[in-house]
């Protein structure tokens, strides 16, 4: 994580490397080393993975894998959104989803932390099975377990308009971490640093830009140390001149080899990042594949989709 | 003067000590009352908000209620319940459960109101950042659905008070009980109702006063004297934590428009 603030501190420049925030008090220190070699391994230059249909990345064997979803289905009433979908997010692995509006790839990105419970299927993270039993005696994690393993960035933020940015990070650093006020002050504010906004702590959202609300959300996700980051449409609800400020904090994430799970329809950003590209549409995955498919999907509907859309 | 009557205005003075008295029981009452009607209204809107089936007993208690003046409740309360339940209640808890019953529907469907106002993505993203069910309703609904209520609740205080003046009939020592008594000894009903007026009048502004300076204090940045003062220290903390970074604002932000 320290990279990222150092990363961030080489973009501007200047900075005096007594300034650059430390994301994380020592105490993480021994979790971050274990992240390091995470990515490490990402650093490795990757083997070009053949696109393939539905079967989702079965033929990829980087590292082991993160989330896991297994034919998952999941309705509203008697519409079924998701007709049994697959999908496993590697470690320091970056997937992205695109497709039409409405496809469902929102909702697949909400089933990984159980904002939307599943009908059917299985929701793993590392190794774990998550979500209510159903007697077939499973040791599942809850809920609450999954959500603070796996960190989400919104389309609308969802910062807490009555908290200042840095109550926005402070109050789940108390909840989730249990930290005392000063502790979670402090780290807080640090968070704040490295996304660039420790000036504007005391500042409401309603004060500030969609560009620095969205900072300040992936810096409230990232104080408590998600293993696995999700963004739902992170710059759809930005003006056009701020969609850069948010998408350089995530691509040095991205660098930093966190794990992300990216629904987005910035194709070019993605085509930069995503290590596994998903379309997906009318709740089926249709193609999955490494950066190629921009180029040449196998599917005809990727195909159509692309040509609109890039 | 109109007419030929000479009113005694020095009256009021005469008896201000009574009829202050009375005002401190009316707003004992209604404050005892707001308290509970404010949990009983957080618990009832949840509850009304609740699937059907369960939201049913919430639905019907918050219509019955809201039906019934404050005197029937009262008389019902104090004679009704010490007869058919065997429940004897003071007079002042008869009148504080009065009010409870009636105004805890009232409230709940305020609360109810305020509580639907707040986006669905507040409450998603307390739970996606791992913080428990209860926690988000704590920290992140209520606060944000109070600031919402508050003016209502303002207006709701405003009414208990004046519904306290119909507890004279169960025996309670009230504002209107005591210028019953007055009057009844001077023969002035005039000057001591006007007396009366004026006290509830000024009662309904300093609520008001007290409830603005709360709303403008929760729930974002506080504006106005008042809620600045009371919320100075944790602003000064804050701004306290700000400080040190804005170097690298200043420098990162135009390259992020990049």
């Amino acid at each position: 994580m320290a990279d990222l603030t150092e990363s961030m501190a080489d973009l501007t420049a200047s900075t005096s490397s007594a300034r650059r925030a430390r994301w994380f008090s020592s105490a993480q220190e021994t979790r971050l080393g274990v992240r390091q070699v995470g990515k490490v391994e990402y650093g490795n230059e990757r083997s070009v993975v053949p696109n393939t249909i539905n079967g989702a990345g079965l033929a990829r064997d980087e590292g082991p894998p993160a989330v896991e979803l297994c034919d998952i289905h999941k309705s509203y009433g008697t519409v079924e959104v998701l007709h049994g979908v697959s999908l496993t997010v590697r470690q320091g692995e970056h997937v992205v989803i695109f497709g039409p509006s409405g496809s469902g790839k929102s909702t697949m990105l909400r089933v990984m932390n159980l904002l939307e419970v599943p009908q059917s299927g299985s929701v793993k993270a590392f190794g774990v099975e998550y979500g209510s039993a159903r007697g077939n005696g499973v040791v599942r994690g809850t809920a609450l377990q999954l959500r603070r393993t796996v960190g989400m960035v919104f389309q609308q933020f969802n910062l807490f308009p009555h908290l200042t940015a840095i109550e926005n990070i402070v109050l789940p650093l108390r909840k989730v971490k249990g930290l005392s006020r000063k502790d979670a002050e402090a780290r807080a504010a640090d968070g704040l640093q490295s996304v660039g906004l420790r000036k504007w702590a005391a500042h409401y959202p309603g004060e500030l830009s969609g560009g620095q609300q969205q900072r300040v959300a992936i810096a409230r996700a990232l104080s408590l140390d998600p293993r696995v980051m999700l963004f739902d449409e992170p710059t759809s609800a930005l003006d056009a001149e701020v969609v850069g400020e948010v998408l350089i904090v995530m691509r040095k994430l991205a660098e930093m080899g966190m794990t992300m799970v990216i629904v987005t329809h910035e194709l070019n950003f993605a085509r930069e990042v995503g290590d596994l590209n998903v379309f997906i549409e009318h709740g089926v995955i249709v193609e999955s594949g490494n950066r190629n498919i921009y180029d040449s999907p196998v599917s005809e509907r990727t195909h159509r989709f692309l040509r609109a859309v890039l | 003067m109109i007419g030929s009557t000479i009113y005694n205005w020095s009256l009021i003075w005469t008896y201000h000590g009574q009829l202050l008295d009375g005002l401190f029981v009316a707003l004992k009452v209604a404050l005892t009352a707001l308290v509970l009607s404010v949990a009983a209204g957080l618990v009832l809107a949840v509850w009304r908000m609740a699937r059907p089936p369960i939201s049913w007993p919430a639905a019907l208690y918050i219509n019955i209620f809201r039906g019934i003046p404050a005197l029937v409740s009262a008389i019902w309360v104090y004679f009704g319940w010490s007869l058919v339940l065997g429940i004897k209640l003071t007079v002042y808890q008869a009148a504080v459960v009065a009010l409870v019953l009636l105004y805890s529907a009232y409230l709940s469907e305020i609360f109810r109101a305020a509580l639907l106002a707040i986006a669905r993505g507040q409450r998603e993203a307390g739970l996606a950042l791992g913080i428990r069910r209860r926690q988000v309703f704590v920290r992140v609904i209520i606060p944000q659905a109070a600031r919402i209520a508050l003016p209502n609740i303002g207006s709701m205080l405003i009414g208990m008070v004046k519904d306290t003046s119909t507890f004279m009939v169960i025996g309670l020592v009230e504002v209107v009980y005591v210028s019953e008594n007055i009057v009844n000894a001077t023969f002035e009903p005039f000057v001591i109702y006007t007396a009366a007026a004026a006290l509830y009048i000024f009662v309904a502004f300093i609520i008001d006063f007290v409830f603005r300076v709360l709303e403008s204090a929760v729930g974002g940045r506080a504006s106005g004297r008042m809620a600045m003062l009371l919320t100075a220290r944790r602003r000064r903390r804050l701004e306290r934590l700000a400080q040190g970074g804005s170097d690298v604002a200043e420098i990162y932000e135009p390259l992020g428009a990049v």
